[in-house]
């Protein structure tokens, strides 16, 4: 029989919320015997979510956000800056234990083995994407899809993004890119170096449409059932515990 | 405070912030889009090196890796000594 796991479908929060919710499904997988879970969501308003090691002045032009009304975070792991533009991205979160058979021990490994449900799911769209690692996803050679893991509680989080019509002009006036990253890739527009579905396709492509790919290429990749469901009780209270952490100056600014 | 960044080839951007008092470190900032499992592990980094002379970096980055259980992507141990050397040159 098919193993099922736990979709959470298209929740639409702000930053903090989404950020805690990821932490909270993660903490609790283990204590309270949770499902594996997969999430779907998109950010209201749009934010511009930092890594954990990244220095926020650095990477984010603060005074423009502002005006545009973006919000900032910083997320629990690592890697780089990203845009998530309510009107045009997907991030996906999943969470199982290190022990799982389907979950690679070695980090590097299940990277590719999870990216490979992004690219399932973006192939099923016509799109040609391939991993590009340590942590990327690219689509004719730009980049589409940026992804992250962490490891702690015994579980593997891993989050990433999904470009499907994200305003990159925008992402670019609200990322700083640093000179040497620049430099080292030759590159004139950093702009050229980023796609999204539907520039790609050069067609419109709704986020129905693309979140059903997704939860195909993750059914397909995982061989696993994906059954809608909500936060526990439990998850919903680390939850409210944790948006204050992700609010705090202290965890924004800290580097 | 003194600031260099590099991109380690092939690798993620690193950069340091460091300060120095009396041919020593007295205080350590590493920021970058690499990755380092457990990310906490960072901050002990900044601490093992806060106070180093400036001829122990080295040494204190090669002994702190060389303890912990630590998993580096997109940086080595090196590039860590390597980016200071550079802030503390600019």
């Amino acid at each position: 029989m098919t193993e099922t796991w736990r979709l959470i479908d298209m929740r639409i929060e702000d930053a903090p919320t989404q950020m805690a919710i990821d932490e909270a499904i993660a903490m609790n997988r283990l204590v309270e015997d949770n499902p594996n879970t997969i999430r779907l969501y998109r950010w209201r308003p749009s934010a511009v979510s930092i890594g954990y090691f990244q220095s926020l002045e650095k990477e984010v032009n603060l005074e423009t956000c502002r005006e545009l009304g973006v919000d900032v975070i910083r997320r629990i792991t690592g890697g780089g800056a990203v845009f998530h533009d309510y009107d045009g991205e997907i991030t996906y979160s999943l969470v199982a234990p290190e022990t799982d058979p389907k979950m690679p021990r070695d980090i590097l490994a299940s990277y590719q083995v999870i990216c490979g449900a992004i690219i399932d799911g973006l192939k099923k769209l016509g799109v040609d994407a391939e991993f590009k690692p340590i942590n990327d996803i690219a689509a004719g050679g730009k980049k589409i899809s940026g992804n992250a893991q962490t490891r702690r509680h015994g579980v593997v989080l891993q989050h990433g993004t999904v470009l499907v019509d994200s305003d990159i002009p925008t992402m670019f006036r609200v990322l700083r890119v640093s000179d040497a990253k620049i430099s080292d890739k030759m590159i004139k527009a950093v702009e050229e170096r980023v796609t999204n579905v539907r520039k790609y396709l050069g067609r419109e492509v709704s986020f129905r449409e693309a979140r059903d790919a997704l939860v195909d290429g993750f059914q397909k990749v995982f061989d696993v059932s994906l059954k809608p469901g909500k936060l526990t009780r439990g998850e919903e209270k680390t939850v409210e515990k944790l948006k204050a952490k992700y609010m705090s100056e202290e965890w924004v600014h800290q580097r | 405070m003194k600031r260099a960044e590099y991109k380690v080839p092939g690798g993620k951007l690193l950069a340091a912030e460091v300060q120095e008092k009396c041919g020593a470190l007295s205080n350590v900032k590493l920021v970058g889009d690499f990755f380092m499992h457990p990310e906490e592990a960072i901050m002990g980094l900044e601490e093992a090196l806060t106070g180093s002379p400036l001829g122990e970096i080295d040494e204190r980055v090669e002994s702190f890796f060389a303890e912990g259980d630590i998993i580096l992507y997109g940086v080595a141990p090196g590039d860590f000594v390597k980016v200071i050397r550079l802030a503390l040159a600019s």
